[in-house]
């Protein structure tokens, strides 16, 4: 999955102009899926639906993004989580816990682990990867990867190379060659068996920029449970005040 | 007359017959004495290891040992603790809440203000401090500080609760009793769940991987924390006795039947440490068989010398009419007789040993690591199986090597032996 910061971080899509009937140039399509959310900064609210076969509940949270490497999210409901508060600076990651008034080092053993307990993990919000820099990749015709091909649409294999640090060995785009909007994405282990799917849904314009406004996290091992983060409002390049990635104002609470 | 016979053949020849019962009792003491230490030691290792950490029988949701999860929950636990409570041989029991989270402390000295820096990833053990106590003295394993009281006095989450580290858990975290602890974890509900809590104690239970990642609260703590209310994961079982263990969990799985839940001996929730003791015995049993052996060993040589100086009167017995099966019954019996007489002595002897070795052990230098539990010393335990496993195993080798000598002995020609000896 693409990491929570590239959705929350912004910039405008260049427009790739294509037909349908011809691929586009494949750099500047893997070149426009990493510039899907990324801007120099941006602020967004947006809605968490996580569910599992046990549980089902909604986070409503803003995010500030600046740049690739710093990351802001507050929660504002439900009740007991309203007023937590995540911080990113790089690979550092703290956590605001208002109950406690404590704010906590989040340690690298955790960072595979869950972000509120969804399907995203706290890896997910501080990596800094680019899709153009960090993996090599083709466009693919595997139907055993991709599924039954629709027209219209293109397949890209993505391969991390050596130096990136992920848990998994492939990842598979299926991107819209109309308007360059990724449909979905899957992530594989080592053994070729799947990990997640991403499903990118209802594309709408915001703030200037056409992106699409729900995302759903699907873990493949994990039966009927699933995370959809889906975006009320954006703003992008707006100019931000850096104060806000401080730990002073992770504490403030507001 | 044949038993006649062959007691006064026995002390004729004073110093032969010492040297075969000193073999004989030498292999019954060494045989005695190894089935005495396996017996303690692996009775010792089982039963520290699991009054300690397991009990001896624990009672789960179905499905829990293969899948631990956080909702695989036993709900009605105070029933069936009273159904515990009625069994007899059943010493105690304890509930327990198991999860996961993030433990975060202050690093020391000033300015940190709120932020805990200092984090780590632990498992959460809530048990309820007086049942634990009593089902496993927990408290004999604190080295810092206290056990939990019975309940923090306010047990909501935005209160302050108590905790005990793992020893090693303390060291990672640089905190010590009296410091401030944030708890960060995710309930059964799927809320975020934390709370800050005051370190009370440092325990170290023998088990440095386990202390090195484990925390433990009170159970009514852990049940609001993870939204668990009246629930519990693991009732851990304690019998005093491995013996009965077995029977008390078909007694308990019978009494626990259509309750969703299944009750396990440590044979099986301890399924590493079980094979790995197993292999272990087996070790121990071809070590004793190589003891029998050397024995038996001792013993054909010193009968095989024995008919060898005899030849001369079996040729006289030959000679006045002595049927061969009577020489050869003759001499078995011989060797049966000193087979006795060696496996009277060696069980005075053994049991000398055994009393020995139950009462003050030996001190295991290095100390031996079994399955990260580490044990200092190791004593033996007395049981019949240290008195019939080598009788038998000396009567049967006298019996089986005397045989072949009795044979060579009965078949002496009469007139060569009685010309040439």
């Amino acid at each position: 999955m693409k990491s929570l910061l590239l959705l929350l971080g912004l910039s405008i899509i260049p427009g790739i102009i294509s037909d349908s009937i011809c691929q586009p140039p494949i750099d500047e399509l893997v070149h426009s899926l990493d510039q899907l959310y990324r801007s120099d900064d941006s602020y967004a609210e947006m809605s968490m639906h996580i569910v599992t076969p046990h549980w089902e509940r909604t986070l409503t949270m803003k995010a500030w993004s600046l740049g690739i490497d710093k990351t802001f999210i507050r929660i504002l409901s439900p009740a007991r989580e309203a007023g937590m508060a995540s911080l990113r600076i790089g690979t550092e990651m703290w956590n605001y816990l208002p109950n406690t008034s404590s704010t906590v080092r989040i340690p690298s053993s955790m960072m595979a682990g869950s972000w509120m307990g969804s399907d995203i993990t706290n890896n997910d919000i501080v990596r800094e990867i680019t899709y153009a820099d960090d993996y090599t990749y083709s466009y693919t015709t595997d139907t055993t990867l991709t599924g039954v091909q629709t027209d219209g649409v293109v397949y890209i294999e993505l391969f991390p190379k050596s130096s990136t640090a992920v848990v998994w060995s492939g990842i598979v785009f299926a991107v819209r060659i109309e308007d360059t909007m990724p449909l979905w994405e899957k992530y594989y282990d080592s053994h070729g068996d799947l990990i997640k799917t991403v499903t990118y849904s209802d594309v709408q314009e915001m703030d200037g920029r056409i992106i699409p406004a729900q995302m759903q996290v699907i873990p493949a091992d994990k039966e009927d449970q699933s995370t959809t983060i889906t975006w009320s409002h954006a703003e992008f390049n707006r100019g931000l005040d850096t104060s806000i990635f401080s730990l002073s104002n992770l504490q403030s609470g507001e | 007359m044949l038993l006649k016979l062959a007691w006064r053949n026995v002390f004729r020849q004073k110093r032969r017959t010492i040297l075969t019962l000193l073999t004989m009792t030498g292999g019954f003491f060494l045989s005695s004495l190894s089935i005495g230490w396996m017996d303690g030691s692996y009775s010792s290792i089982i039963m520290f290891f699991t009054n300690n950490r397991t009990g001896q029988i624990q009672v789960h949701h179905e499905g829990y040992l293969e899948d631990p999860s956080i909702y695989s929950t036993v709900s009605d636990y105070q029933v069936v603790g009273a159904f515990l409570d009625s069994i007899p041989g059943v010493r105690g029991w304890a509930p327990r809440i198991y999860s996961g989270a993030l433990l975060a402390v202050r690093p020391r000295g000033a300015g940190s203000g709120n932020v805990f820096s200092n984090s780590a990833a632990a498992s959460v053990i809530g048990i309820d401090p007086a049942m634990e106590e009593a089902a496993t003295d927990f408290s004999d394993r604190i080295v810092i500080g206290e056990m939990l009281t019975a309940s923090a006095a306010d047990t909501s989450y935005t209160a302050t609760g108590q905790i005990i580290l793992g020893k090693e858990l303390s060291i990672i975290l640089c905190a010590s009793v009296g410091d401030s602890l944030v708890m960060l974890s995710q309930a059964a509900d799927g809320s975020s769940a934390d709370r800050m809590y005051v370190i009370r104690g440092i325990v170290s239970t023998g088990n440095a991987d386990i202390d090195r990642n484990t925390c433990y609260i009170t159970l009514s703590d852990a049940q609001i924390l993870f939204t668990l209310e009246g629930k519990v994961h693991e009732i851990a079982v304690m019998t005093g006795s491995l013996g009965a263990v077995d029977e008390l969990t078909g007694i308990i799985s019978t009494g626990l039947s259509g309750r969703d839940l299944e009750t396990d001996s440590w044979k099986t929730f301890a399924k590493e440490f079980y094979n790995g003791m197993k292999a272990d015995e087996v070790q121990l049993k071809v070590t004793i068989f190589i003891i029998v052996l050397v024995a038996a060993m001792g013993v054909l040589n010193t009968i095989l010398m024995m008919v060898l100086e005899r030849r001369r009167e079996f040729g006289v017995m030959k000679a006045i009419g002595t049927r061969p099966g009577f020489i050869v019954r003759m001499i078995v019996l011989e060797a049966n007789i000193m087979g006795i007489i060696s496996v009277i002595v060696g069980s005075i002897i053994s049991t000398a040993g055994l009393l020995f070795l139950s009462k003050h052990g030996l001190v295991m230098d290095p100390p031996l690591d079994y399955g990260g539990t580490v044990f200092r010393e190791m004593i033996a335990s007395i049981t019949p199986e240290c008195y019939w496993i080598p009788a038998i195993c000396v009567i049967i080798t006298a019996s089986t090597v005397s045989f072949l000598p009795a044979l060579k002995a009965a078949h002496t020609k009469a007139a060569k032996t009685m010309r040439t000896v």
